[in-house]
């Protein structure tokens, strides 16, 4: 048994694997992959400008009632506010709120999610929110607040149609 | 030769054995890596090294459609460059009379070669904005107005990932 086990190792030369080719191609591959590969992912926000479009009739036959939300931003207060066809005007100046900017230069967030949340709670068709930023916002506020508007948390939406519009007059 | 015997003659040399196993399995890894993190996205080269995109919590991948590239100095779409930004003002964009910019002119283009190609009730396609995080809206408003003029209502704000 040893003396043929002896034998089987003498006849097996020592087979080496010749690495040089897949290496040549790994040294192609790594640096191509390198400059193609993206380490910072760009998602979308979707959003609309308003468009001078006919009154549909599916969303009189809604049987929950929608309304809009303002939010009338300026560069240090937000303006939030009500808009329903449903709605008396005395309904919709219950919901008027108005956010100072805080002492460490940002928006209180959370009130206005929490604000936003109990107009959701109260009106749980409506979807659609209106951002009028002032000209001298920044485009970054902007996002935040978008941001704010449409989650409240992970998979909570408050209001994920986000209408942009400019101030007019 | 003879002198020094037959132990050091060049036939007898043989090259040390470099083991590239760890540098193959090291190769390995990285290329594994690399291969998952190959962006299935489209591509979106030609950004700006001064442009800073806003950071979102937003999950949504965008569409590979009409690019506007807004920075502090250019306004590029696609790659092609539109008008240039001096003082956040578009040169060339007039506020009163949108549709003699350069900018209408193109979109305008683009929005009936879209509607030509476009089949049943296919509404019209959003415009992918990439936008410098630091520029005033009254900049981007001029933008979105004249897209919006143009055909183009649609939007997808372009933002980093958090």
């Amino acid at each position: 048994m040893s003396s043929l086990m002896k034998k089987k190792h003498r006849d097996d030369p020592d087979v080496e694997v010749d690495m040089v080719p897949i290496m040549n191609m790994f040294l192609v591959l790594v640096p191509f992959l390198l400059m193609s590969a993206s380490f910072f992912h760009i998602k979308a926000i979707n959003t609309s400008v308003p468009v001078q479009a006919a009154a549909s009739k599916k969303m009189q036959a809604d049987p929950g009632l929608k309304t809009t939300v303002i939010i009338e931003l300026s560069q240090r207060v937000v303006d939030l506010s009500l808009q329903a066809d449903g709605l008396k005007p005395r309904e919709t100046s219950k919901w008027q709120r108005q956010f100072q900017k805080q002492t460490d230069g940002t928006f209180p967030f959370t009130a206005m999610a929490d604000q936003l949340g109990r107009v959701k709670s109260a009106y749980p068709a409506s979807d659609t929110l209106i951002i009028v930023p002032h000209g001298d916002v920044l485009y970054d506020t902007i996002i935040k607040i978008m941001d704010m508007a449409r989650y409240e948390e992970a998979e909570k939406k408050l209001f994920p149609n986000v209408v942009i519009s400019g101030k007019i007059g | 030769m003879r002198r020094f015997g037959t132990k050091h003659t060049p036939q007898s040399f043989k090259p040390p054995k470099l083991n590239i196993t760890a540098m193959m399995d090291m190769f390995t890894i990285i290329l594994i890596f690399l291969l998952f993190s190959f962006s299935s996205e489209p591509e979106l080269a030609g950004l700006d090294k001064d442009m800073q995109l806003p950071q979102s919590t937003s999950k949504t991948d965008f569409q590979d459609t009409v690019k506007l590239v807004l920075s502090q100095s250019t306004l590029k779409m696609g790659d092609e460059v539109v008008a240039q930004i001096e003082d956040n003002v578009i040169i060339g964009l007039d506020p009163d009379n949108l549709k003699s910019s350069g900018l209408f002119i193109r979109l305008s283009h683009r929005s009936e070669m879209h509607n030509k190609s476009a089949t049943g009730n296919q509404g019209p396609r959003p415009i992918l904005l990439l936008c410098d995080r630091r520029l005033p809206f009254k900049t981007i408003n001029q933008i979105t107005k004249t897209a919006a003029l143009a055909g183009f209502p649609n939007f997808q704000f372009a933002v980093l990932e958090m």
